[in-house]
């Protein structure tokens, strides 16, 4: 009963946080160039490592959708394969997982060595809302670059499982494309956008109520910056069934 | 509210030697760590004010108490005529534009060099053009003694130089209260010196009420129109720094005798 009510007040509280960093950011506008380098620290950095896992979940998907198709005779269906589930569902699924784990995890551990080392403080001191500078610049940042980073996955992720079903499993290229452009939708491509945009503001408010609040100290950064990628990935696959629910269903 | 000292008056129109910052019967508890036991201290206008006293007493806490950083759970921090632990956001902000504050570990951000820390109350609170940030940034190093490394990175810096960049960061707003936790601990006693001049020069040249915290004895009677002491949450002395050379509370000689030593018996050790 009390950890429901402790559950429940972090919830509050976290809500709250996320309500104060749109607020403050509109008193206190937007610092531009803090979104521009927080923008190419998730896009840039986040990129060679999700270029890798695009390449290689591509390739599996083409093998297993291969795999699955032949037994029905219809080896050739892999591009649709393709199309459903890796554009649908595992393309925004790992561009979010990687942000979170990769940038989210950042984030939250920078605002946390920033608290503990006073830096917060004096930013408050000098009366800067340090949510409006610190946090609304990084909400801004992953919800612009996430979307783009998922439709760069999806690219990748095609060309590769293309690759390998046509050189590798030798399936006909153009009825690989025609079962590909046949299944994949203009709104498929929104729905991917549309959950990047949600998964990357949970991302930045997840990560950045955990490092904003949290104890001084080192303890303080590695508990921060835990509780932040456990509670990102859980909330992001959540909410995946549910968007998945609300978009297809 | 009517009796507070000066209620409703701007900082502008406090006269020298008035109270612009005051402390009553201020208590901080932390769980079951009472740390301020009723603290009750003036801090007059234009002049230097130092708060001495053993590691652990709440030295720096009181300073967070004015910046509204911390909120007492009892008493008032009268800062003009604002309470800061009551204060609206709106005035809480106008009273921190007007405090500069340099924290015990320098507060610099790692993110960024050290030219673009000073310049980033500068470049949030002003419409300045970058030529104008750069000349300022050159001027504040030049004043702490640390010309030319505005390019540097704070992680580059000895704690003496983090603590003189926070400084001069500090001050570039050109506010009208600073605070400084500690600004010779670390330095050598020639920067020190230096510090301690600038802090005497700035008084003077551009009435800044400045409150200091300090281990430094001898820096303490240099700088000082009035000194504080803190002593297991209480203030135990308070007055000029004639007054507390020659008080007879037991606690604040033990402290000074221990400090004194040197300058006291020149010549006595080898
Ligand atoms: N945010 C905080 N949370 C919990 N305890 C705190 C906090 N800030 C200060 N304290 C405690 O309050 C006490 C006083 O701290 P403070 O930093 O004011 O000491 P100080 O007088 O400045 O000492 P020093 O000379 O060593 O800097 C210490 O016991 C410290 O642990
Ligand atoms: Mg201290």
């Amino acid at each position: 009963m009390s950890a429901l009510a402790a559950g429940v007040r972090k919830v509050g509280a976290y809500a709250w946080f996320t309500v104060d960093c749109v607020r403050a950011t509109v008193t206190h506008g937007v610092p531009w160039d803090r979104v521009m380098s927080e923008s190419y620290k998730v896009g840039i950095r986040s990129f060679p490592v999700l270029f890798t896992m695009a390449l290689f979940v591509g390739s599996n998907l083409a093998i297993q959708g291969h795999a699955a198709f032949s037994t029905l005779g219809g080896g050739n269906l892999v591009g649709m394969f393709v199309a459903l589930a890796g554009v649908r569902e595992v393309c925004p699924l790992l561009a979010a997982t990687m942000v979170a784990a990769k940038a989210g995890t950042e984030m939250a551990a920078q605002l946390a060595v920033m608290r503990t080392k006073e830096q917060i403080d004096a930013i408050e001191v000098m009366a800067i809302d340090p949510r409006s500078e610190l946090v609304a610049p990084s909400i801004i940042a992953v919800m612009l670059t996430l979307p783009a980073l998922t439709v760069l996955t999806i690219a990748v992720s095609l060309i590769s499982s293309m690759l390998v079903a046509v050189y590798q499993l030798g399936v006909d290229r153009g009825e690989y494309l025609s079962f590909l452009v046949g299944y994949l939708t203009a709104y498929d491509l929104f729905a991917a956008t549309a959950k990047s945009v949600v998964f990357g503001l949970i991302i930045a408010t997840v990560s950045g109520y955990f490092g904003f609040f949290s104890e001084r100290g080192a303890r303080g950064v590695g508990q921060a910056t835990n509780r932040a990628v456990v509670t990102m990935c859980i909330v992001i696959i959540t909410l995946n069934f549910a968007l998945t629910s609300i978009l297809y269903g | 509210m009517a009796d507070s000292p000066s209620a409703q008056r701007p900082f502008d129109a406090i006269p020298d030697g008035d109270p612009v910052i005051s402390f009553r019967d201020v208590h901080k508890s932390f769980g079951d760590k009472h740390i301020l036991r009723g603290i009750s201290l003036d801090f007059p206008r234009g002049r230097t004010t130092v708060v001495i006293g053993p590691s652990g007493t709440g030295k720096s806490v009181c300073m967070k108490l004015i910046v509204g950083l911390l909120v007492p759970e009892k008493g008032d921090v009268w800062v003009g005529g604002t309470n800061v632990p009551d204060a609206p956001e709106k005035d809480l902000m106008s009273v921190r534009r007007r405090i500069g504050m340099m924290f015990q570990d320098g507060a610099l951000f790692d993110s960024m060099s050290v030219g673009d820390n000073i310049a980033f109350p500068l470049r949030r609170h002003t419409k300045l053009r970058e030529a104008e940030i750069h000349d300022a940034v050159d001027h504040a190093l030049e004043q702490v003694g640390l010309p030319g490394i505005a390019d540097r990175a704070p992680s580059a810096l000895s704690g003496g130089m983090r603590k003189r960049v926070s400084l001069a960061r500090a001050i570039i707003t050109k506010p009208e209260i600073v605070m400084f936790d500690e600004p010779n601990s670390g330095l050598d006693p020639l920067t020190s010196d230096e510090i301690d001049s600038l802090i005497s020069r700035m008084k003077e040249e551009l009435g800044i009420t400045f409150i200091v915290i300090s281990h430094d004895i001898v820096g303490t009677f240099a700088v000082a129109d009035k000194i504080a002491m803190l002593y297991n949450g209480h203030l135990v002395a308070s007055g000029s720094p004639d007054e507390i050379l020659h008080s007879e509370e037991p606690i604040l000689r033990r402290f000074l005798a221990r400090n004194m030593d040197l300058p006291a018996l020149p010549g006595a050790k080898p």
